[in-house]
């Protein structure tokens, strides 16, 4: 038990790849041609949005101070309205065009976010939780009835581009920057800002700035969400975004990150997200009702919090 | 020389202390709060017909009770360096079970003693998770609410089973019921009740003070002998029993279960409380300004709506309102300050 916990505190990934690898062998069992051939790019497609969802929900909790950003989901739902709505079927709407604008829509987004907690010093819950209503507002005023699209370049990204899954590009492009910046000294900085903004700043870190790029950072993947998400369902629906407000903030909990900051990263909630895709696919093949799988997604979200406070608050560090 | 004989400033003594004491209570005094309260019902009196007749009147009132009500539990728990984001899921879980059960015939009073035990419970669950483990209360409340409110509409087919509610709830809730003979609507004599309770509770009783202790400072008021986690326990309870009872007044107000009732509590029952003053870092306001927040809040609804403003709209112009509230009021330190 005890070498159990030691292992778990030197590799907390092992916890959500087990978790995935024993929630996977349940879906096999369940569903036999969960893993046929044909299946796997729209698994695949379907699986992005949770993925994107919980990459984009961790900068902000990584970067601490009681960091957390509500407004990732309406961000999704008005990069998706936006694209469809605003951009396909203008010039705009080539994807060479179409996805830098989002990306920037995201960014800047993100950055207000981070603004307002840094600079105008907004608790985060208040800051993310008004710019949630401003976006979903805008949400309903822009798409007041779902539009739907079809074919178009966002029907690969659900699909296949040529050979490769459109998710592997998708959720691939946040988890490459990622890896790429663990290699530079923004990674490590963002984790000490997270861990104690306090010492970070006497130490000379520019908080302020680690912040807001932070939580740019959760902007843009928001954005890449956005565009998946529009890739899965097709249309642009104020509605959509609801699903994905609790299973975000599940995904990096489940994934092992540290809510209150310093610890975790992007592959982490990324694998904590396939955790919650896996359970959501068993729970829909036995025919739970969809209101008992947000009971699931509730409990999944409270156990990963209890279990990761037992595990880590025990640290030897800490002691 | 002699002029200066200390005999002749005594009398003086006395009055500037009073006017201090006087000018200490009118700086505690939530000036801007009272000033915005009063510019609103002028602006919403002068551009909104209708508004001060007496049957409006008391449905701005009734709607600001449950509001207020809804945000009681808040401020507490906000007082003692938490924050509730159960509290539409309880509300709407209260709502959809009520008419449930009273379907079922139960007596109605073992419905509310159900309803109220099973919130205030959840909220205690929701103290002792977050107390005894230190996790984030965001995502604690976050959690339990998304189980409760996924059990509610589960168990009752997302509000289609079958739903009676009694006429005296309706009339309870209703802005044109009577209170014991007088035509005032009982949900706003409850609410004053509440208010009068809580109100006295935090500033004049050893629970109360033990309350903002744990709130400014957790271990020293375990230090000093503070049951500090009895105190979370008991706010979470609280704020869980003041949402199961505005989900059950608000069964009584709109006749039915309603999926979604509870959602625009999230932020407004939030709001209220940094509207009115109260800091979310803890042990600074009290319920008087949650009152008042509650009252504004609802003004700059019904003036909204007054003009004719979408929901769209109003979400919206009630994100950006609240921004700048809080931007006066619950910001945090600098960090500078805090090395």
């Amino acid at each position: 038990m005890r070498g159990a916990l030691e292992l778990t505190r030197r590799m907390p990934l092992i916890v959500p790849v087990l978790l995935g690898v024993l929630l996977f062998a349940a879906n096999l069992i369940v569903i036999p041609q969960f893993v046929s051939s044909g299946q796997l790019s729209p698994t695949l497609g379907t699986l992005a949005p949770f993925a994107l969802a919980g990459m984009a929900s961790t900068p902000a909790f990584l970067s601490g101070g009681g960091g957390i950003d509500l407004s990732i989901a309406p961000l999704m739902g008005f990069i998706n309205i936006v694209l469809v709505t605003g951009l396909l079927g203008t010039p705009f709407g080539t994807p060479i065009l179409a996805i830098p604008i989002l990306l920037a829509i995201g960014a800047a987004i993100g950055a207000i976010n981070g603004l307002l907690i840094s600079r105008l010093r907004y608790p985060p819950v208040i800051a993310t939780l008004g710019m949630f209503f401003v976006l979903s507002g805008l949400d309903l005023e822009l798409a007041p009835n779902p539009v739907t699209i079809s074919g178009g370049w966002t029907s690969h990204l659900a699909g296949t581009v040529g050979p490769v899954p459109g998710a592997v590009l998708t959720v691939g492009a946040p988890l490459l920057l990622w890896f790429a910046l663990r290699r530079t000294a923004y990674a490590d900085t963002l984790l000490a800002v997270g861990d104690h903004d306090a010492t970070a700043f006497s130490t000379g870190v520019q908080v302020d700035r680690v912040r807001i790029s932070a939580y740019a950072l959760g902007g843009i993947v928001a954005a890449l969400g956005g565009i998946a998400l529009t890739g899965l369902i097709q249309s642009a629906d104020a509605q959509t975004f609801q699903t994905y407000i609790l299973l975000a903030l599940a995904a990096v909990a489940l994934g092992g990150s540290n809510l209150a900051g310093g610890r975790g990263g992007l592959l982490a909630s990324a694998l904590g997200a396939v955790c919650i895709f896996l359970l959501n696919n068993l729970l829909g093949a036995l025919h739970v009702s969809s209101q008992l799988i947000q009971v699931a997604y509730g409990g999944a979200l409270l156990l990963a919090i209890v279990v990761g406070a037992l595990v880590f608050t025990a640290s030897p560090l800490q002691e | 020389m002699a002029t200066t004989a200390p005999a002749t400033p005594q009398p003086s003594v006395s009055s500037p202390r009073q006017s201090s004491t006087v000018l200490r209570f009118v700086a505690g005094l939530p000036v801007l709060q009272i000033v915005a309260l009063v510019v609103l019902f002028v602006v919403t009196a002068v551009t909104v017909s209708g508004f001060l007749s007496k049957s409006s009147l008391y449905s701005v009132l009734v709607l600001a009770a449950f509001l207020g009500i809804a945000a009681a539990g808040q401020t507490v728990v906000i007082l003692i360096g938490g924050i509730d984001l159960s509290v539409p899921s309880l509300i709407g879980a209260a709502n959809l079970v009520t008419p449930a059960l009273c379907a079922r015939h139960w007596p109605a009073g073992l419905v509310i003693l159900f309803v109220l035990s099973c919130g205030g419970l959840v909220g205690a669950v929701n103290g002792y998770l977050i107390n005894r483990l230190s996790v984030s209360p965001l995502i604690v409340t976050l959690s339990t609410g998304a189980m409760v409110i996924g059990g509610g509409l589960a168990w009752t087919n997302n509000g289609f089973s079958a739903a009676s509610v009694p006429t005296w709830l309706t009339t309870f809730s209703s802005p044109t019921g009577h209170f014991l003979g007088i035509a005032i609507p009982p949900v706003l004599v409850l609410w004053v009740l509440l208010a009068v309770a809580v109100g006295v509770v935090l500033r004049h009783t050893v629970t109360g003070h033990h309350t903002y202790a744990t709130g400014a400072n957790r271990r020293a008021a375990d230090l000093a002998g503070v049951r500090t986690r009895r105190i979370w326990i008991g706010a979470f309870a609280f704020s869980g029993l003041s949402s199961a009872t505005v989900g059950v007044l608000l069964t009584g107000f709109i006749g039915s279960a309603s999926v979604g009732i509870g959602d625009p509590y999230l932020f407004t029952s939030l709001a209220a409380v940094l509207v009115g003053g109260t800091s979310l870092v803890g042990a600074r306001g009290d319920y008087w300004r949650t009152v008042l927040g509650a009252l504004i809040l609802t003004l700059i609804t019904t003036l909204l709506i007054g003009h004719g403003a979408s929901t769209a709209v109003q979400e919206i112009v009630f994100g950006l309102l609240i921004m700048l509230f809080v931007g006066l009021y619950g910001r945090e330190r600098r960090l500078r300050d805090r090395v």
